[in-house]
């Protein structure tokens, strides 16, 4: 685990309220948000989550009480200055379409005064960061770029200037089921790196489980239902409103605490692209394998060949361009291993861990023992302890 | 209330945002339909140079009497013509110079409730028949060049400041949150984000109010103000219909090589990344 | 004022009544030929972008040239000022039928079709209703266009309002110079409010409740 490089945010007694509007939108919310960990605000629509967000970046004002980050109120602080140390990553990554992507990421270094070098460095630091290639994407418009990128522009941006916070409103709401799961996981092995103090909205209770390290449930008026752990709040909803919310099946959704990272891997024969095919093939029937994972210069999977399809070959080729490799990053959850295995014409899943380096294969079976054992861990559990082991 | 409304003092501004928003889609998908592809860029003014090029062939050859040679001397043309594009360009320069701050005005916050009068009366200038505006103005001021350019800024002001009103109000407002909360000043937020995105709707504004003004500026004759609708009133007058014609012709021409200078502006400043 | 509008009210209320019956002619000969053409063109994309920029350069050309070329075809008087005012009408309402038949949505034409509507029952009973508010928003631009030039024929000797602004112009320095533009140029603004609230009612009337807006 590296460093903790965000700060603390504490809450006391804020409220917001509207003009003519009988209830305030946020009644006395209190909160400790401790530095280096994301947590997620969940609630029903109209709970005052997002106002309760944007009051962190003062883009909407408290009517009073206090917010202070790492220790200082933001209330003295001018509210740009104070948003260019705050990241801020919106639904669709919100890219301003007449930027390329290096304008929208460098703008608030710019802001800050950065000179050019130190810029352009900082661009492409963060693109290789959120997986994109930088020669290839640095020069495109949004409009050039699909769902999914635009949104890894769009964290990338809230990154750029090191900010220790970075709040995120609904950050992933407008992309497909498959490519949340994997921007999801990319956000997760980013925060491994970085440790920022990261607060995010979202209405997708499994959406919190599995990014948060702690989950605040909110009811009308910005109430705190309950705020904790994820495990926790499943394992022991506060009250009634929160066992609704989080719905039923309660112990299927401990699916989404369990990471591919808990299961031991199978690690089928590999080859790198380029490499001579006989040794590949030979090495594949020696192991029994029927298939061989490709992978590229840096350990990346690319493609993944039947080897019937390897016999014959001089050498192990570059995969073809429309080759769509699914992978699954170790911090996904069982949920979405099972959903990619489904996708897959192998009835199994490759494994990447830190900026997709290869690391094993996940099959059905393996998925499904681990389900049995966690579901007996349950049986047999008092305390809640941690199973993610994420950090406390 | 909801956490997504900002509040109810805010709503009525929402409700009008998505109204704006579907003007902005239509007029985004007439501007698409109606975006000029390159031969339509090129053609009209090679249309224009036929169609003048032909009349000057006439008109080297023709015979003519006394009276319309006079009307017809090359200089005279010039001069007329030069006239014609004085009056467009100055009164265009003004109507820019008032309408685009003052449509940026009407949109900041505090000013906005004042958008809608403003935009009322603009809309009344133009209702009013041009050739009206352009007598009383004469009768109130007297003839001449700048009694016919107060007419044609009169005239051509309200394109100009409609469009740049929808055209920042149909910016998305979550970008503009956007660069608010990533720390930009109101100003900044302006200049870098609200005016580049608004351009291509403030142009076709601006192009719409070159081609009133070309158009109207052939009345500028009847209050002594020159240019080239000169012509066709003298041919009338005299009853000579190659002077008539001409005139009418080399007015058509201006104005459509006015309109093509419009659509390679509108072209030529479209922030790259925009559709 | 009110004394010249007295004097002169029967000259004045038979210009206006000119003045409204060209442009009320002449608009209504423009939707027909308008949404004609726009029936014809519209199911082909090409030809559609045709007729769009056909509508928007002819709106390009300034209607005293227009007047001006039709001259020797027409002749000074009444019917130049009909041809000039029911051209420019044209275009404005081509441009809407256009834009509002091609945005019929396509799945209700197939179910139409489907149901066994012809192809001109389904054109009448269903596309031209649904496109019929976009028409209508292009005839009152076509309408208002209108009686701006009606009032600029005149100095070619076309019927209306436009003789009393070109009065008051011929004798500017006279005492009635500022009246008669004056009335000439309100006339026109009245009128042209008066057609326009009568193109809303006959919206109203004639939109389908389930699309109004």
């Amino acid at each position: 685990m590296s460093e903790i490089s965000g700060v603390d945010i504490e809450l006391t007694d804020v409220v917001k309220r509207y003009p003519g509007q009988k209830k305030p939108a946020v009644e006395g919310l209190s909160l400790h948000i401790p530095a280096g960990e994301i947590v997620m605000f969940v609630g029903p629509s109209g709970c005052g989550k997002t106002t309760s967000l944007k009051m962190i970046n003062r883009l909407i004002e408290p009517t009073s009480g206090s917010i202070r980050i790492g220790g200082e109120d933001i209330g003295r602080q001018n509210d740009d200055d104070l948003r260019r140390r705050i990241g801020y990553v919106i639904q669709g990554g919100s890219l301003f379409p007449h930027m390329t992507v290096t304008q929208n990421i460098a703008l608030v270094p710019g802001l800050l005064g950065w000179d050019r070098r130190r810029t352009a460095e900082r661009v492409d630091e963060l693109l290789e960061l959120v997986g994109l290639d930088p020669a290839r994407y640095r020069d495109r418009y949004p409009r050039e770029l699909s769902g999914g990128q635009q949104q890894r522009v769009g964290v990338a941006r809230g990154l750029a200037a090191d900010p220790p916070v970075i709040l995120m409103d609904e950050p992933f709401g407008a992309v497909d089921p498959i490519t949340r799961q994997r921007l999801q996981d990319e956000l997760l092995s980013i925060q491994e790196e970085l440790r920022k103090t990261i607060v995010c909205v979202t209405h997708d209770f499994d959406e919190a489980v599995k990014l948060g390290d702690r989950i605040l449930i909110l009811t009308e008026g910005a109430q705190i239902a309950q705020y904790d752990k994820p495990e926790a709040i499943l394992a022991s909803p506060a009250n009634r409103f929160v066992a609704d919310f989080v719905g039923a099946g309660a112990a299927l959704k401990q699916l989404t605490l369990s990471r591919v990272s808990e299961i031991e891997l199978s690690r089928p024969t590999v080859a790198e692209v380029g490499a001579a095919a006989s040794p590949v093939l030979s090495a594949a029937k020696a192991a029994g394998d029927t298939s061989v994972v490709i992978l590229d210069g840096k350990r990346r999977p690319v493609d993944w060949m039947w080897t019937t399809d390897l016999d014959g070959l001089d050498k192990v080729p570059a995969p073809p361009d429309d080759t769509d490799l699914v992978t699954i990053d170790r911090r996904a959850t069982l949920n979405d291993a099972l959903d990619t295995m489904l996708m897959s014409s192998h009835g199994s899943a490759v494994v990447t861990g830190r900026r997709d380096e290869y690391l094993g294969v996940v099959d059905f079976q393996a998925v499904v023992t681990r389900i049995q054992e966690h579901h007996e861990e349950q049986a047999t559990r008092v305390d809640t302890e941690d199973p993610t082991g994420a950090p406390a | 209330m909801t956490a997504l409304d900002p509040g109810p003092d805010t709503q009525p501004a929402g409700g009008k945002n998505l109204a704006d928003a579907k003007g902005a889609a239509a007029a985004l998908a007439t501007s698409r339909r109606r975006r000029p592809s390159w031969g339509v860029l090129l053609g009209q003014p090679l249309f224009v140079a036929v169609v003048i090029g032909a009349w000057a062939v006439w008109r080297s050859n023709a015979e003519l009497d006394a009276i319309e040679q006079r009307q017809l001397e090359w200089g005279l043309l010039g001069r007329l013509t030069v006239q014609h594009l004085q009056l467009t360009v100055v009164a265009t320069v003004i109507v820019l110079a008032i309408a685009v701050p003052l449509g940026i005005a009407l949109t900041r916050p505090g000013v906005k409730r004042a958008a809608p009068v403003v935009v009322a009366v603009a809309n009344a200038g133009q209702a009013a028949p041009v050739i009206g505006l352009v007598v009383l103005l004469a009768i109130w001021l007297g003839f001449g060049f700048w009694t016919a350019i107060l007419a044609l800024c009169l005239y051509a002001i309200l394109p100009v400041l409609r469009n740049t009103i929808v055209g920042l109000q149909s910016v998305d407002p979550t970008l503009v949150e956007a660069g608010r909360g990533m720390g930009m000043s109101n100003r900044a937020v302006l200049g870098r984000i609200e005016l580049p995105l608004a351009v291509p709707v403030i142009m076709a504004g601006i192009r719409t109010a070159l081609v009133l003004v070309v158009g109207t500026a052939t009345l500028a004759t009847f209050i002594d103000a020159g240019g080239l609708g000169s012509l066709i009133t003298t041919g009338i007058r005299l009853l000579r219909y190659p002077v008539l014609i001409s005139g009418a012709i080399l007015v058509a021409a201006l104005a459509l090589l006015i309109d093509w200078a419009g659509r390679v502006l509108e072209e030529v400043t479209r922030p790259r990344g925009l559709e | 004022m009110w004394d010249y509008i007295t004097e002169r009210h029967s000259q004045l209320l038979y210009q206006s009544y000119q003045h409204l019956s060209l442009v009320i002619q002449c608009v209504l000969l423009a939707t027909v030929i308008a949404v004609g053409l726009a029936v014809v063109v519209h199911r082909n994309p090409r030809i559609a972008a045709l007729a769009g920029g056909v509508s928007a350069i002819g709106l390009t050309i300034p209607s005293f040239a227009l007047l001006g070329l039709l001259i020797p075809l027409a002749g000074i008087g009444t019917a130049t000022s009909v041809v000039a005012v029911t051209f420019y009408a044209v275009l404005p309402i081509l441009r809407n039928a256009v834009v509002g038949l091609a945005g019929v949505d396509a799945t209700l034409i197939e179910s139409a079709r489907g149901m066994g509507m012809g192809a001109i029952r389904t054109l009448l009973r269903i596309e031209i209703p649904l496109a019929w508010p976009v028409i209508l928003a292009g005839v009152r631009v076509s309408a208002q266009m209108s009686m701006g030039i009606a009032a600029i024929a005149a100095y070619v000797l076309g019927p209306g309002l436009g003789s009393f602004i070109f009065t008051g112009l011929t004798q500017i320095g006279g005492a009635n110079a500022l009246n008669s533009a004056l009335v000439g140029t309100l006339g026109v603004v009245l009128l042209a409010l008066v057609l326009d609230a009568l193109l809303l009612l006959v919206g109203r009337l004639t939109t389908s409740r389930g699309i109004r807006v």
